[in-house]
């Protein structure tokens, strides 16, 4: 043999590749040394005698029907198309085909030539990666699943929290709302409640966990009903901020909590309130005037600062004057500083202080990205 | 007379055969969702996850074009979705064209579909290995094609290609179907196109469709394969002539 240069007939029969020509419907009319060697079969038992697609392993067949064959009339070629070769010892060999479809003038089909490679590795090494593939899918959903579950739990739980009907009395009206974030697939943890003490007084809370999702619902509960707790003990707005500085030590997630927790006197309006990092409440006079509240506050619940102590302060609502405590997500937008919102606050609690309507009025173009929690206690005018 | 593409590609499996009907014939050609180019947004696993979902978009179809007596002409799966629609809408179809109609592919207790379950399941398999190639990089695994510079870069884009998951869903629902039972149902004259060789639709799948259907005329064709609306255009044309 001359290696410096082969005959063409030797460049075909001993390509690194297989290669065969068929007739249209698929008929091997010639194949080379290389797919015979490969696949096991004498040329006698292939040329005139078999289809390329008999080859195939029978799912491949199907594939090269609907697929492959289509493709091939269609477009003149087809390239890298997986299938397997079922050999003559009924092993399959994976390969890699591309084909070309030889026309004449008019574009009828006369020859489609085929060119073989065998991809016995690369295959084995696509298996792993389609399997790494189809784990990390099936692991995807199953995350996914197990949030879901724990997004309804959080909302279960905290729509449950808030469930209580604030106390009824014609000396006052207290009207309270949540919205959970429209862009938030996680519950957050603010929360209101407003209930009547053993000494006749109201107490009324707004207040935020810091962070999302079931820890934060639990913890906002675990708060609520420590407030309620140390409340009725008449311990007074100071120093139910201040054990609930102690309990936060061992509540970790609500650490840092911000909250507003004030005592009314239905009969007076007389009126004493500890603010804990929160925004400042507003109050709203009979004549529609409106103020931030600036007295009594403090630093957020676990942050304890000497030249910061725990405060309370008081004052009186007089008949029709309201308070309303609000968490941020009703005042802030991203981009706008706090004061823009706190006024914008203020200008529409003058015109109509009920939850709703606020909420409504502040919302306009927000977007809801932040939960909205906002409670109004209003003194009646009269008795 | 409505085309309808069976699976693996689209409604441009009809180009070499629809053309010829224009003339005397309105042809209605269409992408069944989830193939060409349909509006894959529209797919619905549950609709879709039997022939049944497929033959309720033909009654659609001849619902909003308001065809009546119309020529059914479908190809493979589509055969089987013809028969179904008839069903449901008797009013709509005058004639079924059933080309390469199998009514259950996978061989069960005395009936012969060619198929067993493990080769449906290479097939999937098979369909798997070669979209990992194509979804992945969007290139074209297949070429452009230079020879047919009629066919467009649309259709080399969109041809026997769409989303992965549709696919493997549609070739479960066809290869895993039994609508043996349904083929009783037809009671308008029907056309059986048997090809020779046919790996997909063996001979003697379409001689039992036509035993089942006692409107049915059988021809067995010279052309091989499974697609003889590519492979042999003219003598499909002149078969659906001459029954017509």
């Amino acid at each position: 043999m001359n290696f410096a240069d082969p005959s063409a007939e030797d460049l075909y029969e001993r390509a690194p590749c297989g290669y065969l020509s068929t007739s249209p419907d698929g008929t091997i009319v010639r194949v080379n040394a290389t797919f015979l060697r490969w696949t096991g079969y004498n040329r006698e038992n292939l040329v005139n005698e078999r289809r390329f697609q008999d080859l195939l392993s029978p799912g491949g067949r199907i594939y090269y029907e609907t697929h492959f064959s289509p493709l091939l009339r269609m477009q003149g070629s087809v390239r890298e198309i997986a299938v397997d070769i079922i050999t003559a010892d009924r092993q399959r060999l994976p390969v890699l085909v591309n084909s070309v479809l030889v026309t004449d003038e008019a574009g009828a089909p006369q020859l489609v030539r085929t060119t073989v490679l065998d991809v016995r590795e690369r295959r084995a090494y696509e298996r792993e990666l389609r399997l790494a593939r189809d784990r990390e899918r099936a692991a995807r959903r199953a995350l996914e699943r197990q949030h879901e579950q724990a997004s309804a739990i959080s909302h279960t739980l905290q729509q449950s929290l808030l469930a209580d009907e604030p106390p009824r009395d014609p000396r006052f009206a207290i009207a309270a709302l949540y919205h959970p974030a429209v862009a938030q697939l996680e519950v957050g943890g603010d929360w209101h409640d407003a209930f009547e003490l053993p000494n006749g007084r109201i107490a009324v809370t707004v207040g935020d966990v810091v962070g999302r999702g079931l820890m934060a619902a639990t913890a906002m509960g675990q708060l609520r009903s420590a407030v309620r707790a140390l409340a009725v003990t008449g311990a007074g707005p100071r120093e139910v901020v201040r054990f609930l500085d102690t309990y936060v030590e061992q509540v970790v997630p609500a650490r840092f909590a911000t909250f507003v927790y004030a005592e009314i006197d239905p009969d007076s309006g007389a009126t004493t309130l500890a603010v804990a990092g929160h925004l400042p409440p507003v109050i709203v006079t009979v004549g529609g005037d409106t103020r931030l509240f600036m007295e009594g506050r403090s630093t957020p619940l676990g942050i304890e600062i000497e030249a910061l102590p725990r405060v309370e302060a008081t004052l009186v609502l007089a008949p029709g004057d309201q308070l309303v405590l609000y968490t941020d997500g009703l005042v802030e937008r991203r981009g706008e500083s706090i004061d823009v919102g706190l006024e914008r606050l203020l200008t529409a609690a003058g015109q109509d202080a009920t939850p709703a309507s606020l909420a409504v009025a502040l919302d306009e173009g927000a977007g809801g990205d932040d939960d909205v929690c906002v409670l109004v206690f209003s003194r009646s005018r009269s008795r | 007379m409505l085309f309808a593409h069976g699976f693996g590609c689209d409604q441009n499996m009809w180009r070499f055969v629809a053309p010829a009907f224009e003339a005397d014939h309105r042809v209605v050609l269409f992408d069944h969702v989830g193939a060409g180019n349909s509006d894959l947004s529209a797919y619905d696993p549950e609709r879709y996850g039997t022939l049944g979902g497929y033959a309720d978009d033909v009654v659609e179809i001849c619902a909003e074009l308001d065809l009546t007596d119309a020529v059914f002409v479908g190809h493979s799966v589509s055969a089987m979705i013809g028969v179904l629609a008839a069903a449901r809408a008797p009013e709509a179809f005058g004639t079924l064209v059933l080309v390469g109609p199998s009514p259950r592919y996978l061989d069960d207790d005395g009936y012969v579909g060619g198929f067993e379950q493990e080769d449906i399941a290479e097939l999937l398999d098979s369909m798997d290995s070669n979209f990992l190639g194509w979804s992945s990089t969007m290139a074209p695994a297949i070429m452009g094609n230079p020879d047919r510079p009629d066919l467009g870069e649309e259709l080399t884009a969109s041809f026997c290609r769409t989303d992965p998951d549709i696919a493997a869903s549609f070739a479960r629902v066809t290869f895993l179907s039994d609508n043996r039972a349904d083929l009783a149902t037809v009671r308008v004259p029907t056309l059986v196109l048997q090809c020779s060789d046919d790996v997909i639709a063996p001979s003697v799948v379409g001689d039992y469709v036509h035993a089942q259907i006692p409107s049915s005329v059988l021809v067995r064709m010279a052309a091989t394969g499974h697609c003889p609306n590519l492979s042999a255009p003219q003598e499909t044309i002149d078969a659906i002539r001459a029954f017509l």
